[in-house]
């Protein structure tokens, strides 16, 4: 029962989750003020309080992740150990993020002030603080940054891939070193909770891990057209879903298709198919992934309620929930009509009853 | 306190402002205080000038750890400095710091290198291959590097379609250094390999020729050369220390005060071309605030008055509670219990200071629980070692020692009425009663000096409420007259029941009890009526007979839990007691009286006895204050009166 307060918590949060009413009436808002407004009506609306004119498109985004910060923080305080440890680790991709941003704003010269709402709101229990990420920023060069980072959890990683980027000029190995870390240090986590609470996870963040590994193997195949051996040593297939055998295939330059349709084998034909026809079908499948995701999570609400599973859903779910939200501010800041970028959304299209539901995809 | 109202011509807001804080006088009070929707918070220039200054402030800072600066100790009076001058100066401070200190980071750089080199070599020292050899090798592909131990297995992985051997060197704690032999015909499939899993190739410059080990004396050699070039750095860096320093610490404190000062000033109200400002001051410092408002502004107006102690409201038909700062004022020793009470809360305007109370109830209850003279002096010399600042790990818990000392006291004066000292029951003779001898007298005891608390903080509460002239709280409420009188009459009835030949006889007691129980059944209709508030009864007086009926039954039940709660200071005073009994038993089971055994239980029994004890009735006490005395009279909502300050105690870290 250690997760009582944390399980009643949860529910209550997930109560105040955007309905599918709410959604139609933010997609169908005639332009950026009328969202605006009707965001207000909603639980970001506390995040909106400020002068209108301070309210562009990127400080409405950065608003309304305030509200993802808030309810980890919320939860790690209230979370039994070692579920703690995960949310606080899970939590980290934001931070990771934040890091490859500052480093992004340092390369291409942007000042603080830029960098400051293209970052993730940083909540009190960030290892890295504003303070923090503003000295790296003001730091001027990446190398002088990473050094401001002494001390911290992201040193030694940065530090040792930074001759990489003096010799090729490049973030890329900086990033990715930032993203395999993160990833390892958080399937350690998993490990680390009881059977019962570890299969939750698994389901939930392993799913997550998977899709990741899978996604970046195609990316980098893909877009960046690397090498078998980098693709291997680039990713991290940690679990059962996605083998060693399955990233090689990929590398190696199999069928697309046929390699996906053996980790999710009832995945729609038309999207397997697609994917061999480049970037589109890529887009395509990393859609149907992520609302694969959501639809696992939603699933582990039925049932016993008291483990780790209902923290870690509702999370990821909100993670959806903000992604979609930021497809639509970004939207009607361009007054993109709806029939664009509604198919590009993630939960929305689960909510609602004219959505598509995608094939059950689980093995 | 006075309420001081301000009105300032734009030109005067900045020396106005600097003024009140220097004067450290005035508790600002939120621009939302005047209610009026004409006054706006301030423009954005001073919201916008509060960003710069927060962002110089980081820069200096940055700039001082560089230099290894201290924030010194803030100037009296600082005033406001221009962002653009504060700017000018820290590019300049900057640009003077930067190329030394690139260079200095540079050859640290490099040092680190150099290590890292002679950590890779060292595991190689006994080879005698020609590093160029290795580096030259035609058939045989060999990489010589450093690489994240996660990553091992991973590298293994993207090289098993061709031949391969990787030979794990030396482990630290996250990085592993390793060579990795392959075929030159795959030189290419290794090299991108080796780069994936981040393997830092060890390239020691050309000029570290010839077998590890010669290789290895060369870095050394470089070591030594480049920790010279560190110490000459440094000693450019101390020079730029020394001469800025001062800057530095001047800079910073007028930028941390000018940051604070334009934060103060957005918070202000204003109309056109004016700026409002509300406060308040302690009566007796309004006249020496005003001549130091005048000296700075002659256009200045001040407004003063009394405060208000009704609720106020508007025209709109708004109403606004004025929540008036309250300035606590003890002596020194009373001071240090300041600190109990104000963990609590703070009084309310215009109720009375528990401060005083409560320095006089604490040690005596602590006292009463923890009888023993030896206890009670040692605790005395706790305190006073605590008042020395002698121990500086004890330096944060100063402030506690005047109260270590009283309950020390209380507790050695406590402990020659039980006749008691370090547990010995037979060495002083008691010149009152010996708690575990006389169990039920101390029991009793303690439940009347327990009544007699309650009633002292409930003819507090009666007090406050005359001050406050709420004559209706005063007479009727549960804590008021009739609620003191209700509890004496229950404490009548009780005494007459249980001791036969009580000259007030029970029947009496019993009428009181009905009568006064009535009265405080409809302590709250009466009340309002006295106050002349209405309607007198909020919903229907069904719902409110049975409510209070309820409530009735809820104070009775109260008052005795109360009451009952206070008899705990005579079972700790006899648990004090059998405690020291349990550890001469222990003795005595260890050897016989004076022998070593016997006085080491005795010593370490006692040392138990005061630090858990101790510690147990210390929190005990606090309980019977907090929730047993407090909840008769004390709500704790007050407000603490902070006078505005540029260069307050929280700035002053560096």
């Amino acid at each position: 029962m250690a997760y009582a307060l944390i399980h009643a918590t949860t529910r209550a949060l997930y109560s105040q989750m955007l309905s599918a009413p709410v959604w139609n009436t933010l997609i169908h808002a005639p332009d950026f003020d009328t969202l605006l407004s009707e965001l207000t009506k909603t639980v970001y609306g506390p995040y909106l309080q400020l002068d209108r004119q301070l309210l562009t498109p990127r400080r409405v985004v950065y608003q309304v992740k305030c509200h993802l910060a808030h309810i980890y923080t919320k939860l790690i305080r209230i979370a039994p150990d070692p579920a703690k440890q995960l949310l606080r680790q899970l939590w980290l991709v934001y931070e990771v993020d934040n890091l490859k941003a500052a480093l992004r704003g340092i390369e291409t010269g942007a000042s603080w002030e830029q960098v400051l709402f293209l970052l993730s709101p940083i909540p009190s229990h960030a290892s890295l603080s504003a303070a923090d990420m503003e000295t790296m920023v003001r730091a001027g060069d990446v190398v002088r940054a990473v050094e401001r980072l002494k001390n911290t959890r992201y040193y030694d990683t940065l530090a040792h891939a930074l001759e990489r980027y003096q010799t090729e000029h490049n973030l890329f190995p900086l990033e990715v070193a930032l993203d395999l870390d993160y990833r390892r240090e958080l399937w350690q986590s998993i490990q680390q909770l009881s059977d019962e609470d570890r299969k939750y996870a698994l389901q939930i963040v392993g799913t997550a891990l998977n899709v990741d590994n899978l996604l970046w193997a195609l990316r980098y195949r893909l877009y960046h057209h690397l090498s078998e051996e980098e693709i291997i040593n680039y990713t991290l297939p940690l679990g059962s879903q996605i083998t060693s055998d399955h990233i090689r295939a990929i590398a190696v330059g199999e069928n697309l298709g046929e390699v996906v349709a053996q980790i999710y084998p009832k995945l729609p034909a038309q999207i397997l198919n697609a994917l061999n026809t480049g970037a589109e079908g890529l887009r395509t499948l990393e859609l149907a992934l992520q609302r694969h995701i959501v639809k696992i999570c939603r699933s582990v609400f039925i049932g016993y309620p008291f483990h780790i599973g209902i923290p870690l859903a509702y999370l990821q779910l909100n993670t959806h929930e903000i992604r979609d939200l930021i497809t639509v501010i970004e939207a009607k800041a361009s007054q993109m009509p709806a029939s664009t970028f509604v198919p590009l959304l993630e939960l929305y299209p689960l909510l609602s009853e004219d959505g598509v539901n995608p094939a059950d995809m689980n093995n | 306190m006075r309420k001081v109202e301000l009105v300032v011509p734009e030109q005067d807001i900045v020396p106005v402002t600097e003024a009140l804080a220097a004067s450290g006088l005035f508790h600002l009070v939120p621009t939302e205080y005047f209610g009026d929707e004409n006054v706006v918070g301030t423009g954005n220039k001073w919201h916008t000038w509060a960003i710069t200054f927060t962002t110089l402030e980081r820069r200096i800072l940055m700039v001082m750890e560089a230099l290894h600066v201290d924030a010194g100790s803030p100037p009296d009076a600082p005033h406001l400095i221009e962002p653009d001058v504060a700017q000018r100066d820290i590019e300049h401070l900057e640009k003077e710091i930067q190329a030394p200190l690139h260079k200095l980071e540079a050859s640290q750089r490099r040092l680190t290198q150099l290590e890292r080199y002679l950590t890779q070599l060292e595991p190689i020292a006994d080879l005698e291959v020609d590093l160029s050899t290795i580096r030259n090798m035609r058939y045989t592909y060999v990489m010589l590097g450093l690489m994240p131990t996660a990553n091992i297995e991973r590298l293994r992985s993207s090289l098993e379609h061709i031949p391969y051997s990787l030979v794990q060197l030396r482990r630290e704690e996250h990085l592993t250094a390793v060579v990795l032999f392959g075929l030159q015909r795959d030189a290419q499939i290794l090299d991108r390999a080796a780069r994936s899993a981040y393997i830092n190739p060890l390239n020691p410059p050309e000029t570290y020729r010839g077998t590890p080990a010669e290789a290895i004396s060369a870095l050394h050699a470089g070591i030594e050369r480049t920790r010279q070039h560190i110490a000459e750095d440094q000693v450019e860096l101390e020079y730029l220390q020394e001469i800025h320093a001062r800057l530095l610490q001047h800079l910073l404190w007028r930028v941390r005060a000018s940051r604070k000062l334009v934060e103060t000033i957005a918070r202000y109200g204003r109309l056109r071309y004016t700026y409002l400002i509300a406060g308040w001051t302690p009566a007796s410092k309004v006249p020496l605030l005003q001549h130091q408002l005048e000296t700075v502004s002659e256009n200045i107006t001040i407004e003063i008055s009394p405060p208000k102690r009704e609720r106020e409201g508007n025209g709109e038909g708004r109403v606004q509670d004025q929540v008036i700062p309250v300035a606590l004022d003890n002596p020194a020793f009373f001071r240090a219990f300041q600190g109990l009470v104000t963990n609590y809360g703070y009084p309310n305007y215009g109720e009375l200071d528990p401060v005083t109370i409560v320095a006089l109830t604490f040690p005596l209850i602590f006292g009463i629980m923890f009888g023993d003279v030896g206890h009670g002096l040692l605790l005395t010399l706790v305190g006073a070692l605590l008042l020395s600042r002698k121990v500086s790990a004890l330096k944060s818990l100063a402030n506690m020692g005047f109260v270590v000392v009283a309950c020390g006291m209380m507790a050695t004066i406590c402990g020659f009425l039980y006749g008691s000292i370090f547990g010995f029951e037979n060495v002083l003779p008691a010149l009152w009663l010996r708690p575990l001898e006389d169990i039920m007298d101390i029991l009793i005891i303690t439940g009347g000096v327990g009544a007699s608390l309650l009633s002292l903080g409930m003819i507090y509460n009666i007090v406050n409420a005359a001050l406050n002239k709420k004559w209706g709280h005063m007479i009727f409420n549960r804590n008021g007259l009739v609620g003191l009188a209700f509890y004496w009459s229950l404490l009548g009835l009780a005494i007459s029941i249980f001791i036969p030949n009580f000259p007030i006889k029970t029947a009496t007691f019993a009428t009181a009890t009905v009568l006064l129980g009535a009265a405080v059944t409809f302590s709250e209709v009466l009340a309002r009526l006295v106050e002349g508030q209405r309607p007198l009864v909020e919903e229907s007086w069904g719902s409110y007979l049975m409510e209070a009926a309820f409530e009735l039954f809820e104070t009775v039940i109260g008052l005795l839990s109360n009451t009952l709660s206070y008899v705990r200071m005579g079972a700790f005073a006899v648990a004090h007691g059998a405690l020291s009994l349990v550890v001469f038993i222990i003795a005595e089971m260890v050897g016989s009286p004076h022998s070593l055994g016997y006085w080491l239980v005795v010593i370490l029994g006692n040392l138990f006895v005061i630090g858990f004890e101790g510690m147990i009735v210390g929190i005990q006490t606090l309980r019977l204050e907090y929730y047993e005395f407090f909840s008769k009279f004390f709500s704790g909502g007050g407000l603490c009166y902070t006078p505005m300050s540029l260069v307050s105690k929280e700035s002053n870290e560096a």
